[in-house]
């Protein structure tokens, strides 16, 4: 089986209405269906309960799916049917799981809307985005399914007479991932199908708010042929991602989540328990504290909408999404008020309604937090603007908020809040801030916008961030377009969506095989 | 039902007649060299992305030596340099230099600007309008400003707009009578013309959501109509990107149907004739006006369309068929079936106003030629031209007696100058007639039915 070469998976022309009554009667008929079903899947073994176990944050009493839970005891368990099904499945060519996993695209792609509505409903992902978080889902498995038979060729060694050397790449084993709810169906299935692609088995531990797309993507995977025992799914707590790292069994987690969380699982993962033998491999995509800098030749009819899409997109919680600006002091003044005004156009709603670019945020912990930085922060600094049009009580919603004049040792300045609330300063010039940008522990996105070409290649060498976006928004990273993943404290430096990031899930091997026999080379 | 259509030979005596009227060269010097530095900018590609970074970077530099840095900085991603861009280039290296290349510059670009954009201010803009008017020529007025991103800049915009309405119908009040151009068989023709954008009425079209842009440009744009309608001046609405289409359409077809608006203002849409699906919205426009007891005529003003590049960028960004002909032949057909769309849309009393705005001489002609073959007078058919761009074709018009109306940008330079570089682009692009006019392209290739001639 060839594969044709990857495109990316195109989004919805949403432009056209017959696309929006599409998406709209896929949720028309999610609702009616009832609330989707999440079991605890380990091999064939399929464990259900009836228990709510996620809920709309636009409206907390819908209970979107129901379930059992796994708990730590199910981890070995997971191990176990995990280490039969890799034997199953890393004997297969690349090709072969290649064709499970565009078989597994081909199930979801015909379910796309359906897929689509669950996004919005269980994570409250407006329609725009959570049919892009579809798109960027079937890009990581058909991206991943031509890349994994690209590596199976192997590396060319040098080579002498009477010598043969080969480097090839073969699966370490267990793969434990463990996925976040923001993009509740692209990164669980990129960290999946990484972990597939390259031949070893994975047990996946959804975020606790999406457990319903997680079940989706699950049954996509069997549906495309990957065997059960290649892919198990575990929702539950805290404690199963934690037992999943500790579990000697496991060789590799993939994670994308918070820096707390993702240090923790560094720590835990060097250590070696009695019986390991291995070292864990760990690749972590973790928070950001990002930046965009607004130069004085900056086009702001281009910059503030910028960077309000990048800042309130999504109500803020997206790893990728804006934080801070730092603006040429000439301008700030301007850019400042015109922000102002944009941001009062901010379009508060639920996530169901075409149109809305800030929906609730996905529980009431987090309301909370983003509700308490929002409120230091108008005390530390001056409030530039606060969109209270469209917040409801019922839901979790947050106020867009801007703030501005903040001390310079504010802990907003340097504490990830992802929700919609952004802070401006005022900088002398380019230089300024990227040496602000240089104090933060992460490195994740940036965003520029500037026109004059030594002003661009003057921050691009200065940038430590992961993905710099110059003259456009800093979110929205597509598979093999921007390979996307932070450096510094925001992650491992993996790629997501890149030429290199299924290496991490594999191990090499280099044969060298002697050829010459009695001074003869055969 | 379409209107007969004009025989190849009658299009190509009408465009022989125009081309013959069109000013030589010779007799508009200045026109002469600024086409020249066009033509030179548009056969380096590289060049004509530098110079055009350049012009819209203009507004935010700060000083000559801000503007010498940021033409240097684009010059020197150049690879072939003609030798007086690689003088200029080492003129960059000091300070006094700086000064003189940046205070050339920024010269050079008004000057440019200068050509395209009729005035700082209606009021200012008075003087060229009148002089057209006495040339026999009429006007559409476009108010230049930065993109709307908040309701404040919107109102603004409006203003603005209401502002021009008054100033241009009370200049147009002293114009002499010139009954060629104010009249044809629907009856009385406005003198004062205003072209409005909805993406400047409202920070909020959203291509996913398009009631949300309309709703709120609508208490504006429903102001401005009644303002038009006091002042006796025609709005004509014009059409931006496909992703604002729906938003705009069905705004303006919205508010013109409602019953204050049914005997007024003039007022008026576009057609863009490189959207695939226009003939579409042709028909959505003939069935409105059939079906919207209204006594004043709508006006259609067909164009091929201004934003290619960006609609062909846009859907290749997203994977996306492009809503546009991507070839030049298939864009010059459709725009003459929709030219016989439209004039066979005519009735007496209220129907459609048609008026044609390209600058591609076939194009004219065609519908020049297929409103005489359907038996009507040459001032029922409207013909329009870009200011700056057409100026050439503007005299032909309005010498040989057909009646043309100018589209004049008006606002400070500084502003114009997004609006500038779009125009730039268009008429640079290898394919525009205006370029393979001035390419020497014979004019039997030129006049030929497109596709026809290769």
């Amino acid at each position: 089986m060839s594969l044709p070469a990857f495109v990316n998976e195109p989004v919805l022309e949403l432009r056209r209405a017959a696309h929006r009554n599409a998406l709209l009667s896929a949720l028309k008929d999610l609702d009616a269906s009832g609330p989707v079903r999440v079991p605890v899947w380990i091999g064939s073994d399929r464990r259900d309960a009836d228990d709510p176990i996620s809920t709309d944050p636009g409206n907390p009493d819908r209970v979107v799916a129901i379930g059992a839970t796994a708990t730590a005891a199910d981890v070995p368990r997971a191990v176990e049917a995990g280490e039969r099904g890799f034997t199953e499945w890393s004997r297969l060519p690349a090709t072969g799981r290649a064709q499970a996993l565009v078989a597994a695209a081909s199930w979801l792609r015909e379910r796309r809307h359906q897929a689509a509505a669950l996004a919005v409903r269980e994570a409250a992902k407006p329609w725009a985005e959570a049919d892009a978080d579809v798109c960027e889902a079937l890009d990581f498995l058909e991206y991943y399914a031509r890349g994994a038979v690209a590596l199976e060729g192997g590396e060319s060694l040098l080579v002498v007479p009477g010598e043969r050397n080969e480097m090839r790449y073969r699966p370490r084993g267990i793969v434990g991932v463990i996925a976040p709810w923001n993009f509740p169906l692209a990164i669980p299935l990129g960290m999946v199908a990484a972990g597939l692609a390259t031949g070893n088995a994975v047990v996946l531990k959804p975020a606790e708010q999406a457990p319903g797309c997680a079940a989706f993507l699950v049954e996509a995977l069997r549906a495309g042929g990957v065997p059960a025992g290649a892919i198990a799914l575990l929702p539950g707590e805290g404690d199963v991602g934690a037992a999943l790292v500790r579990h000697p069994g496991v060789h590799t987690i993939a994670f994308t989540g918070s820096g707390p969380v993702g240090l923790e699982i560094v720590r835990a993962a060097a250590e070696t328990p009695p019986g390991a033998r291995h070292l864990k491999r760990v690749v972590a995509e973790m928070g950001g504290k990002n930046c965009v800098i607004v130069d004085a030749d900056a086009d702001l009819d281009d910059a503030v909408p910028g960077v309000v899409r990048s800042a309130f997109a999504y109500a803020g919680q997206k790893c990728s999404a804006a934080s801070r600006v730092l603006v040429h002091e000439s301008i700030a003044d301007t850019f400042t008020q015109r922000l102002a005004g944009a941001v009062a156009t901010l379009q508060v709603g639920q996530a169901e309604r075409f149109g809305v670019d800030v929906p609730p945020v996905i529980e009431a912990d987090a309301q909370a937090r983003v509700r308490r930085y929002a409120d230091a922060a108008r005390r530390a600094g001056t409030l530039v603007a606060v969109r209270e049009e469209g917040v409801e009580d019922v839901g979790w919603f947050c106020a867009p908020t801007v703030v501005a004049g903040l001390p310079g040792d504010a802990p907003v300045l340097f504490e990830e809040v992802f929700g919609p609330l952004l802070t401006v300063e005022a900088v002398r010039d380019v230089d300024a801030a990227c040496d602000r940008i240089d104090e933060l522990p992460f490195a994740l996105t940036g965003g520029l916008y500037a026109r004059n070409p030594h002003t661009v290649e003057h921050v691009v060498r200065r940038s430590p961030v992961g993905n710099l976006y110059v003259n456009r928004s800093i979110t929205g990273a597509m598979v093999g377009r921007q390979p996307f993943g932070g450096n510094r404290l925001s992650g491992t430096g993996t790629k997501a969506g890149g030429p290199d990031y299924l290496l991490h899930f594999v191990e090499p091997h280099v044969v060298t095989e002697n050829t010459v026999r009695h001074g003869l080379i055969i | 039902m379409l209107p007969p259509s004009a025989s190849d030979a009658e299009i190509l005596a009408i465009g022989r007649e125009l081309s013959d009227a069109i000013p030589s060269p010779a007799r508009r010097p200045r026109a002469a060299l600024d086409d020249k530095a066009m033509d030179l900018a548009s056969q380096d590609a590289q060049l004509k992305a530098a110079l055009f970074r350049f012009v819209d970077v203009v507004p935010a530099c700060r000083s000559v030596d801000d503007l010498a840095a940021h033409l240097s900085g684009f010059l020197s991603e150049v690879d072939a340099k003609p030798v007086a861009l690689e003088q200029a280039l080492r003129l960059g290296g000091s300070r006094a230099g700086r000064a003189a290349l940046g205070t050339a510059a920024a010269a050079g670009v008004k000057h440019m600007a200068h050509r395209f954009i009729v005035g700082e201010s209606p009021q200012a803009a008075a003087g060229v309008l009148a002089d057209l008017w006495k040339h026999g020529v009429t006007s559409s007025v476009d108010l230049l400003g930065e993109a709307t991103v908040t309701s404040a800049e919107a109102d603004a915009y409006a203003r603005r707009c209401s502002e021009a309405l008054t100033t241009l119908s009370r200049a147009a009040a002293n114009w002499p009578a010139q009954p060629a151009i104010e009249r044809d068989s629907a009856g009385e023709l406005p003198r004062a013309n205003l072209s409005v954008k909805v993406s400047a009425l409202t920070p909020l079209l959203r291509a996913d959501a398009p009631e949300l842009g309309s709703r709120d440009a609508a208490p504006r744009l429903r102001a401005l109509l009644r303002r038009a309608a006091d002042a006796g001046a025609h709005l004509h609405v014009d059409m931006e990107s496909y992703d604002s289409r729906e938003a705009t359409t069905d705004l303006v077809l919205g508010l013109l149907a409602e019953p204050e608006f049914a005997d007024g203002p003039s007022a008026g849409v576009v057609l863009q004739a490189y959207l695939r699906d226009s003939p579409e919205l042709a028909d959505r426009l003939v069935r409105w006006v059939r079906d919207t007891p209204r006594s004043t005529p709508l006006t259609v003003r067909l164009v091929k369309g201004a934003y290619w590049d960006h609609e062909v960028v846009d859907a290749r960004q997203h994977g996306w068929t492009p809503p546009v002909f991507e070839v030049k032949a298939d864009s010059d057909a459709n725009f003459e079936h929709l030219t016989r769309v439209l004039l066979g849309a005519r009735t007496t009393g209220a129907g459609v106003r048609v008026a044609v705005a390209s600058h591609n001489l076939r194009s004219v002609a065609h519908a020049v030629a297929c409103n005489r073959a359907s038996g009507h007078p040459d001032e029922d058919l409207e013909l329009q031209v870009l200011r700056g761009l057409g100026d050439g074709l503007q005299t032909a018009l309005a010498s040989s007696g057909l009646r043309v109306r100018t589209y004049c940008p008006v606002g400070d330079l500084v502003a114009g100058m997004a609006y500038l570089v779009r125009r730039l682009l268009e008429n640079t692009s290898n394919d525009s007639f205006l370029h393979e006019q001035g390419a020497g392209v014979p004019l039997e290739r030129l006049l030929a039915a497109p596709g026809g001639a290769t």
